[in-house]
């Protein structure tokens, strides 16, 4: 019964790397910004800036979904749902890309249904979502970037508009597989599906689980990425 | 401008860096007043200096220093931080953080590392709009006015329905702080009912407790764990239940599943020390006791109870051979600390020398006699009670340290104070088989309750004077005492002076001598507060 004797599984030592390497990274993003700060204004908007701020926010987004995805292999990822302010919720997550919004011209903006002001879900981990779809969503956009959020039939829709190609038809005809983990071969987007699903079904009410979908059209006429929450 | 631009600001961080770059991101936005400390315990200093509209406190400070959890839970007691200010919680992982929170102390936010400096101008904009719409409700918390908390939120609700969620926990906890009982389990069911919120299960499990309906406590517990398995406090709730329902076995498995999701937490690994000793676990014991005291030493809890249930635990498991030298240098130091600690407590002097002797019986005889002897001095002179459980342990030591009369003259005194209290004789009688001692309080017992059917017949003259006979066989039983002096004050006028208030005053000094710690302490406190009109 002494577990402590065991010896470390693989995935125990990839977590708790991983989680250095996430403090590793946060205090290299600190650092490059206070050097920038410190820069002449000409010499900071270079496009190197732009790979950089991506890449930054590309990586950290993975190291979080991986610590995510090992702790929901070992059941660990507490659900701690409250009331959210939404335009809060939304405007937080858009703040936190600025730099990459800024630096590859993209416009975001955000509507927030005025009826329904407050959401009910765990802040930290819907954020992680989001965070992966803004990602992705600006890989792809050409110049614009929407998020929504709605009710429909009492559940709250968030979802992530870009003016992108859109996803391929493949994606799109077997997303159920992606959700299910039954097919991770498209690389981080399809890994990406299937944590976003996993913390979708995570929220439930009365029996009824969270939910993604992936679409192509829209407003924006690009992908579309949305997550239901009950 | 933005409107916290004017607003006082504490970043606390243990790396400089850290504290530098937020500086910096502030001074960009126009903050002008900006304080840093690089730990916990500094910025309580400076709190209790200055009131600060805005704290940016990091979580993880630093092994072996206070966490940002602990200086949260320091403010909010030691009320230096308004509830108008704004506390953020910064951290690497946020989701941990959060299983370490006490749900009675939350953040008002999180702050995920890394952060830029347009993702924090965006949070404390909207922290600051959500305390200006929350600013009367915040107020009346101030004021401790549970009822004008109560009006506030129905104002806010009335104003605008759509927030009324956000003031769910304060109408809760006002509710709670009136004792509208009734109210509190409707709101509680229909939060429920509705949207399963942790903190709703944890406060309706505590509230039906309080009244002593453990079943349904007991209920609401299990259906709460099965939706919220990470969330510590509820598993110290189910404790209780299971320990009402005399299940310390399956309490001390519930208390070692939250220490194992919230292992920082002095009260918990204190209390899981406790019920192993129960369950005679000695090595879960000792390792929640050490547990205890070395995160006890950054904590507001503090308790010397844990060094000596340590000793305790230790010396249990301990072989017949005695103990090995680690472990007696382990007692040494751990009783050490409890000795020079508290020089002006003689139950903690007497109690850590009988524990240090016991410890040296084996291995050290001379030293344990010279330690048993200035125990018994100190014992001689003492005024204050021991709890039941200190006291019966002191006995049980004198009795093992060959000090057998001591031991018998402990066992009396502890007959005579909690004599009413069935499991109070019941362990009595572990220790000894005299009739005279298990016998002694059966006539006063018998007296004190008498006593309180004939006060409820509204009979004064008479409960009083059934109670006076029963102090005169008993005159430190707190129970009695009590009544006495309750009976005594009832329908006395204390701003005149009178016999009476004499003898009332006289009997609540006696008991006054109890442990703070006593369930019956609150009440004791009441009685003297109308006695003596302080």
């Amino acid at each position: 019964m002494n577990q402590d004797e065991q010896a470390l599984d693989f995935s125990t030592v990839i977590a708790s790397t991983v989680h250095d390497m996430k403090n590793s990274l946060a205090m290299l993003m600190q650092a490059h910004s206070q050097w920038l700060a410190r820069l002449p204004e000409a010499e900071r908007q270079v496009p190197e800036q732009g790979v950089i701020d991506f890449e930054f926010a590309h990586l950290n987004g993975m190291l979080v979904q991986l610590l995510g995805l090992y702790k929901l292999g070992v059941n660990q990822m507490p659900l701690q749902p409250a009331y959210h302010e939404l335009d809060d919720f939304i405007e937080a997550q858009l703040a936190s890309h600025q730099e990459v919004f800024a630096s590859r011209g993209i416009i975001a903006t955000y509507e927030v249904d005025p009826l329904s002001p407050l959401g009910f879900f765990d802040r930290e981990l819907i954020a992680s979502v989001l965070g992966n779809c803004i990602n992705n969503a600006i890989r792809y956009a050409r110049e614009s970037l929407l998020i929504t959020v709605s009710d429909e039939a009492g559940q709250l829709v968030l979802s992530i508009h870009d003016d992108g190609p859109g996803y391929p038809a493949e994606m799109l005809e077997r997303q159920a597989d992606y959700v299910q983990g039954i097919n991770h071969s498209s690389g981080s987007t399809g890994l990406g599906l299937y944590f976003a699903g996993r913390i979708a079904a995570l929220h439930q009410r009365n029996g009824v689980g969270g939910r993604t979908e992936i679409r192509n059209g829209g407003p924006l006429g690009g992908g579309v990425f949305s997550i239901y929450l009950p | 401008m933005l409107s916290y631009h004017q607003k006082s600001f504490l970043i606390v961080d243990d790396f400089s860096d850290f504290r530098s770059s937020v500086r910096s991101m502030l001074r960009e936005l126009g903050v002008k007043d900006v304080d840093t400390a690089d730990s916990g315990e500094q910025a309580l200093k400076m709190c209790a200096q200055k009131s600060y509209d805005f704290i940016l406190q990091d979580f993880h400070l630093g092994d072996g220093k206070k966490n940002g959890q602990q200086v949260l839970e320091d403010l909010m007691m030691e009320k230096l931080i308004s509830n108008e200010a704004v506390f953020v919680m910064v951290t690497a992982e946020t989701s941990q953080a959060m299983v370490l929170s006490a749900l009675e102390h939350e953040p008002d936010a999180y702050l995920t590392k890394p952060f830029n400096r347009v993702g924090l101008a965006q949070r404390l904009e909207r922290l600051e709009q959500r305390k200006t719409l929350l600013k009367p409700i915040l107020q009346a918390l101030d004021r401790g006015k549970p009822v004008e908390v109560l009006n506030a939120c129905i104002a806010l609700c009335k104003q605008d329905i759509r927030y009324s969620p956000l003031c769910l926990r304060y109408r809760a906890d006002a509710l709670r702080d009136m004792n509208q009982n009734e109210a509190l389990e409707r709101l509680y069911d229909s939060i429920i009912a509705d949207r399963p919120l942790p903190w709703a299960f944890a406060g309706l499990g505590k509230l039906l407790f309080r009244r002593g309906q453990v079943a349904q406590a007991k209920g609401v517990y299990e259906k709460a764990l099965k939706v919220f398995p990470m969330m510590p406090a509820l598993y110290d709730g189910m404790a209780d239940v299971l320990v009402a329902e005399g299940d310390t076995k399956g309490a001390q498995k519930v208390l070692e599943e939250a220490i194992r999701l919230s292992p920082l937490a002095v009260r918990r690994q204190a209390l899981l020390g406790k019920l192993a000793m129960t369950n005679e676990d000695f090595d879960t014991a000792s390792r929640a006791y050490r547990q205890a005291v070395a995160q006890g030493a950054q904590s507001r809890f503090k308790d010397p109870e844990s060094n000596l249930g340590l000793a305790h635990a230790l010396i249990s498991k301990g072989s017949e051979k005695g103990l090995d030298t680690r472990t007696r240098l382990e007692i040494n130091t751990t009783l050490s600390a409890v000795a020079k600690e508290n020089p002006s407590d003689p139950g903690l002097q007497i109690r850590a020398r009988l524990m240090k002797a016991t410890s040296l019986l084996l291995n050290d005889a001379e030293t344990a006699e010279k330690l048993t002897e200035q125990a018994l001095m100190r014992l001689d002179g003492m005024e204050q009670f021991m709890s039941p459980e200190a006291a019966l342990l002191v006995a049980k030591q004198l009795q093992m340290l060959g000090q057998a009369e001591a031991g018998t003259s402990m066992l009396k005194s502890c007959a005579e104070i909690y004599g009413d209290d069935p499991a109070v004789m019941k362990d009595i009688a572990k220790l000894t088989d005299d009739p005279t001692i298990l016998s002694s309080s059966n006539a006063a017992a018998d007296l004190n309750r008498q006593g309180v059917r004939v006060y409820k017949t509204g009979n004064l003259a008479e409960a009083r004077e059934v109670f006076r006979k029963a102090l005169k066989m008993q005159p430190k039983n707190i129970s009695i005492a009590l009544n006495m002096a309750q009976s005594l004050l009832h329908g006395t006028d204390t701003s005149v002076p009178s016999a009476e208030l004499e003898e009332c005053r006289a009997c609540l000094k006696t008991v006054g001598l109890m442990p703070d710690t006593d369930a019956r302490y609150p009440r004791y406190q009441k009685l003297k507060s109308k006695a003596f009109g302080e």
